[in-house]
């Protein structure tokens, strides 16, 4: 610039040494598929983070706080596979990982239930989503149409390939059910949603079972075969004495349950051994069922090695079932059954101690001599865990790594590839074994996570104020007592108001505000009209190699802040910040972790903006 | 209980306005503090909180900023009993007494009232305080006086109670001619006036309303709305403006709420077709105003009139001016300039936009002796509206929002302008200095203008000023760079240089720029 006065400014050579200008993305808008971004929006979105599936969580709570629950669930079908079901049954990891936990004393937002909010609301019935690709020509086998099973059909449907479900039973659903007591999962629910996978154009054919020469054939037919067959195979106790018939394991009882098979209980004793969700959906099956199934004499008891900390069974449900005079005893092992006429009467227990846990382990046990009791039983429910039925595999053929077997055309997926778990983690571990499977099949991987970038000219208009987060979040409407017939569903989901109050507690963790240092000229004003201690004045920042904040120390002195940084873990989205800047430093971006195919990905990493446009 | 909340799109600040502008501070008095939302609608009666935790600020406001002797008097005597003895003049024309207590705002607001003055409306989302040019009604330039439009549109506009409720403040200026020394162009309403021959024959005189202009943190140039208002329609003009600002303004996001956001957003030809609307909802005629560009008549004015010292007015009286640093008095001065202007003057005191008090009509004869007893009280007496008449806001001496201490710089710059080498320029430069983006002194349409900042460096931050230099009245100066407190000096003493070595002529550092092409 050859002007005579920015020549004699510039003559005097003032260039100052700045802290650098680090943002929390690698682009300012578009494709993000450095660690760095990734790490970021696992560290902001702590829900999503926590999901098995890496359901968008707060994308549908957002669009459920909007009015539009298809939308929510459209996100929901994408993400987890199964919304009305995983709405009622999910195990929530979620929620304990919320940041409404420890910035708020309400406790986290329901975010399972809302999922459920956005399932009950939807205008539609669920649809099939669209395929990614055209189609391959390519068929593949599933064995076992359970929530893994019909996860991978769909996974691979999209993908381009033609899929076969062998299906032993003559129903879909699996676990959800036959395991799972339709008081708590409504046979409909799944069927309407495993109908929209199979609408999607997969073959299904029921009452197969497969066997290791089964197998073998398959895989010669097929170019590949997925076994998603579940662990269905219960543990048994192996009680000394114990007369035949009077041990049922407790996935056989809740699928008789189920399916109406369950013969006259009156005024019997049952026990339940065990502390998954098998053993509480049985319990709670028999006394809700309850005083119909066991008689006002009957009593139902769960008898459970460890403590209730150690329960799957969370606060909420235990509480529950005490409402509903089932017995929760712990720290109690069987040790022999006493039988009198060839029939079960009593068994015996001792008690236990708590020992040290290992780290990531459950405590260790041991027995307290001398500590035995009986305990009258007629009916033992033993449900302590399944193992998965190994010898449908055909000759020879064992796992290998990431859902691979010897055998190069087989593979696995859900709780068959690892050991029994639940529904959700089945829908993770099926996702990834049909991107394995494509791969396998087309010779290079075709989709490619990243998280996307999106600038957001909306003057931080979440709509959110700092009341939403201190809302009292309002219950789950349930069946009174007295209706709860064991059939009926007992949780009835939350009426309009409801979701309206627990939707809105939501932060919205995808949505990023944050500080361009280049343009913020400390003037504090964000600090000012920020709701809480969200806004910091920092002296220092810390940062790991691959660019994510790591530490701080915080300036108690203007002259002492290099930066004034939002914090995201204390933001609550509200937008003040970004709109009283004088500065426009501020910006509001939304993040979310997407998969596209490559060609897709490649176009929009074209078009990515590096840095603010001024 | 608890309300059931959706997403709304609508500020806090609306919520509170809507529960009622309404206030007692009497009882305030007696509780000693203020809850956020006192705090909130005491703007609207001219309280603001100070920097420090429990003091406020009360501005009393002048319309058409002249007040007389005997409030003067009045407010020195407020200024000592109640604000440490001291009073700022603002670069709007009040003046605001600072340190209030708050036990002592009710017993301030009340004596105030005393004399006919008043705090009301002097904050707040409302129409503020309407300047006017400080000659209006000698200047030899003026197309007609704008004095009395300045003080009825404010009486006006002060007693519509649907006006109470803007979504942000509403500014209006008068300015005599198109000098624009009361800075028509960087105000919500800014009205200019002008002159042209009758069709009749003979001259009348009327004014031209440009709207939408403003500094802060995104600064607009005003736009014409009309090329020629009659003098009696111009305070329902304004009251149309006020009721477009009312309706369209937006009650979201504060920051673009003003309303030459509305004017950005809309445009021009839209504002005034819903402007005539409300003219003639209210009944009002409006053939007679006019948008097509008129042919003015009036004499020709300078580029810059208020460097004139000791100007003579057409009555043949002299103005006389106690150019006050950093625009902050005592109540002894105050007292004493009350005085003044009994003696000497027309027992009336001026406020300027400068943040200088003038006093008007003395005799040339006086002009010396009047002159002498103001420089006794310490305040210049000439060169004003030139280098030596630097502006800066109140800075973090009082103001919560200010990021820089303006006061400080003020006596750094004082030090570079003083130096008799710059005698040549000391009517062609002007400098503002403010301490935030909000631009109360506006730096943007000064020759030299510094806006408060703070840079950050490897640890910890400084104290800074972005530099702008080239604005006029009517359009904004481009930015030289970012520079730490300490550098300041030295980087207007190279565009003072600069200027002195290659300037041509009479032209002013404003147009020297503008004709070395710098930033286009």
């Amino acid at each position: 610039m050859s002007n005579p006065f920015a020549e004699a400014v510039s003559a005097l050579k003032l260039n100052y040494r700045q802290a650098p200008n680090l943002g929390e993305f690698s682009v300012f808008s578009g494709v993000g598929d450095t660690v760095k971004d990734v790490q970021t929006l696992l560290k902001d979105i702590p829900c999503q983070a926590a999901c098995p599936a890496k359901t968008n969580v707060p994308a549908y709570i957002e669009a459920i706080a909007q009015g539009d629950p298809d939308k929510a669930y459209r996100i929901n079908q994408e993400d987890n596979v199964f919304p009305g079901a995983l709405g009622r049954i999910c195990t929530r990891p979620c929620e304990t990982r919320c940041r409404h936990k420890w910035t708020n004393v309400q406790g986290p937002v329901h975010i399972c239930h809302l999922k459920r909010s956005a399932a009950d609301y939807k205008s539609k019935p669920p649809a099939p989503l669209p395929a990614w690709f055209e189609a391959t020509g390519k068929r593949v086998a599933v064995i076992g149409g359970g929530p893994a099973g019909l996860t991978t059909a769909r996974e691979l449907r999209r993908y381009g390939h033609a899929v076969t479900v062998f299906e032993k039973e003559q129903y879909l659903g699996g676990m959800m059910m036959m395991g799972i007591p339709k008081f708590r999962l409504p046979r409909e629910v799944v069927q309407a949603e495993s109908a929209a996978i199979i609408a999607s154009g997969v073959e299904v054919r029921y009452g197969q079972s497969v066997d290791a020469a089964r197998m073998a054939a398959l895989a010669a037919e097929f170019d590949a075969v997925v076994v998603a067959a579940g662990a269905v195979k219960p543990s048994d106790l192996k009680l000394p004495g114990m007369p035949e018939g009077a041990e049922v394991p407790g996935l056989e009882f809740m699928r008789r349950y189920n399916f109406g098979e369950v013969g006259e209980m009156h005024g019997q004793h049952v026990v339940i051994v065990g502390g998954g969700f098998t053993a509480v959906d049985c319990a709670r099956a028999c006394a809700r069922a309850a005083r119909r199934l066991v008689g006002a004499e009957g009593t139902v008891a769960i008898m459970y090695r460890r403590t209730e900390a150690q329960m799957s069974a969370n606060l909420e449900e235990l509480e529950a079932m005490r409402e509903e005079n089932i017995e929760v005893e712990t720290l109690v092992s069987p040790v022999s059954a006493t039988v009198e006429h060839g029939a079960l009467k009593a068994i015996r227990f001792h008690r236990n101690m708590l020992g040290d846990a290992e780290h990531g382990h459950k405590p260790s046990i041991t027995a307290i001599p001398d500590s035995e009791f009986e305990r009258p039983c007629d009916l033992l429910i033993v449900a302590i865990g399944q193992v998965r039925t190994l010898d449908i595999m055909a000759d020879g053929v064992r796992a290998t790594d990431k859902h691979g077997t010897t055998h190069p055309k087989i593979f696995l997926a859900g709780d068959f590839h690892t050991g029994s778990l639940d529904v959700i983690h089945a829908v993770e571990d099926a996702k990834k074994a049909a991107d394995r499977v494509d791969a396998f099949l087309m010779g290079a991987v075709r989709r490619k996570q990243h998280v996307a970038v999106e600038y957001l000219d909306t003057r931080g208009a979440t709509g959110r104020v700092r009341d939403h987060d201190l809302q009292r979040p309002l219950p789950i409407t349930v069946l009174p007592l007295a209706k709860r017939d064991g059939q009926a569903e007992v949780e009835l989901g939350f009426d309009e108001k409801a979701t309206g109050v627990n939707a809105t507690r939501c932060y919205l963790c995808h949505y990023k505000f944050e500080i361009d240092q280049d343009k913020c000229i400390h003037c504090d004003w964000c600090i000012k009209v920020s709701p809480r201690n969200c806004i910091k004045r920092i002296s220092r920042l810390f940062h790991d190699e691959n660019g994510n904040v790591t530490g701080k120390v915080e300036a108690t002195k203007a002259a002492e802040a290099t930066f004034i940084w939002i914090d995201s873990d204390e933001c609550i989205r509200c937008g003040k910040c970004l709109r009283i800047c004088p500065t426009d430093a501020i910006t509001m971006r939304k993040m979310s972790l997407q998969t596209t195919t490559i060609p897709a990905f490649d176009l929009q990493r074209k078009r990515n903006v590096v840095t603010r446009p001024a | 209980m608890q309300r059931l909340l959706t997403f709304k799109h609508r500020s806090e600040e609306e919520e509170v306005k809507d529960a009622g502008l309404v206030i007692d501070y009497d009882e305030i008095a007696r509780k000693g503090t203020m809850s956020k939302e006192e705090v909130s609608i005491s703007k609207w009666f001219g309280i603001y909180s100070s920097r420090h935790p429990g003091s406020h600020m009360a501005r009393v406001v002048i319309p058409g900023g002249q007040i007389t002797s005997s409030q003067a008097r009045l407010l020195a005597r407020a200024a000592e009993q109640f604000a440490q003895g001291k009073l700022c003049v603002t670069t709007r024309q009040a003046i605001q007494l600072h340190w209030l207590k708050t036990p002592s705002l009710a017993d301030l607001l009340r004596m105030i009232e005393e004399e006919g003055m008043s705090t009301f409306h002097g904050c707040g989302d409302v129409t503020r305080n309407v300047t006017a040019c400080p000659l209006a009604e000698t200047c030899r330039y003026r197309r007609l006086n704008v004095r009395p439009h300045a003080k009825e549109i404010a009486e006006y506009l002060t007693s519509c109670r649907d006006l109470d409720n803007l979504p942000r403040k509403f500014k209006i200026t008068l300015s005599g001619c198109g000098a624009g020394c009361a800075q028509p162009f960087i105000n919500c309403v800014g009205i200019v006036g002008v002159q042209r021959a009758k069709a009749g024959g003979g001259e009348e005189s009327g004014f031209k309303v440009i709207i939408g202009g403003g500094m802060g943190w995104k600064a607009f140039v005003g736009q014409e709305l009309f090329s020629f208002v009659p003098p009696e329609k111009i305070k329902y003009v304004c009251r149309a403006v006020g009721l477009l600002f009312r309706d369209h303004g937006d009650r979201y996001d504060r920051s673009k709420s003003r309303l030459k956001f509305v004017v950005h957003r809309l445009g021009i030809p839209a504002c005034r077709e819903i402007v005539l609307a409300f003219l003639k909802q209210e009944g009002h005629g409006i053939d007679d105003l006019e948008s097509a560009p008129i042919a003015e008549s009036g004499v020709a004015f300078p580029e810059r009139p208020l460097t004139e010292e000791d100007p003579v007015g057409t009555d043949g009286r002299v103005t006389v001016r106690a150019i006050i640093p950093k625009g902050e008095l005592d109540h002894h001065a105050m007292r004493r300039l009350a005085q003044l202007s009994e003696i000497y003057g027309d027992k009336r005191i001026y406020t300027t936009n400068r943040q200088n008090i003038e006093l008007h009509g003395v005799l040339p004869a006086h002009v010396a002796d009047a002159k002498a007893e103001i420089r006794k009280l310490g305040f210049g007496t000439d060169g004003n509206f030139g280098i030596r008449d630097i502006v800066p806001c109140v800075g973090t001496t009082y103001c919560p929002l200010a990021v820089s201490r303006t006061r400080d710089m003020y006596d750094l710059l004082m030090d570079v302008v003083r130096q008799p080498k710059y005698d040549a320029i000391a009517k062609k430069v002007l400098i503002n200095i403010t301490g935030c983006p909000n631009s109360c002194s506006p730096f943007r349409i000064a020759d030299i203008g510094l806006r408060g900042m703070r840079i950050r460096e490897e640890l910890g931050s400084a104290e800074g000023y972005e530099i702008r230099i080239g604005g006029t009245h009517d359009a904004f100066g481009r930015k030289v760079g970012e520079f730490k407190k300490e550098d300041c000096p030295a980087v207007i003493t190279k565009v003072l240089d600069t200027f002195m070595a290659i300037r041509q002529g009479e032209e002013t550092l404003a147009e020297c720029v503008r004709r070395t092409g710098f930033g286009l």
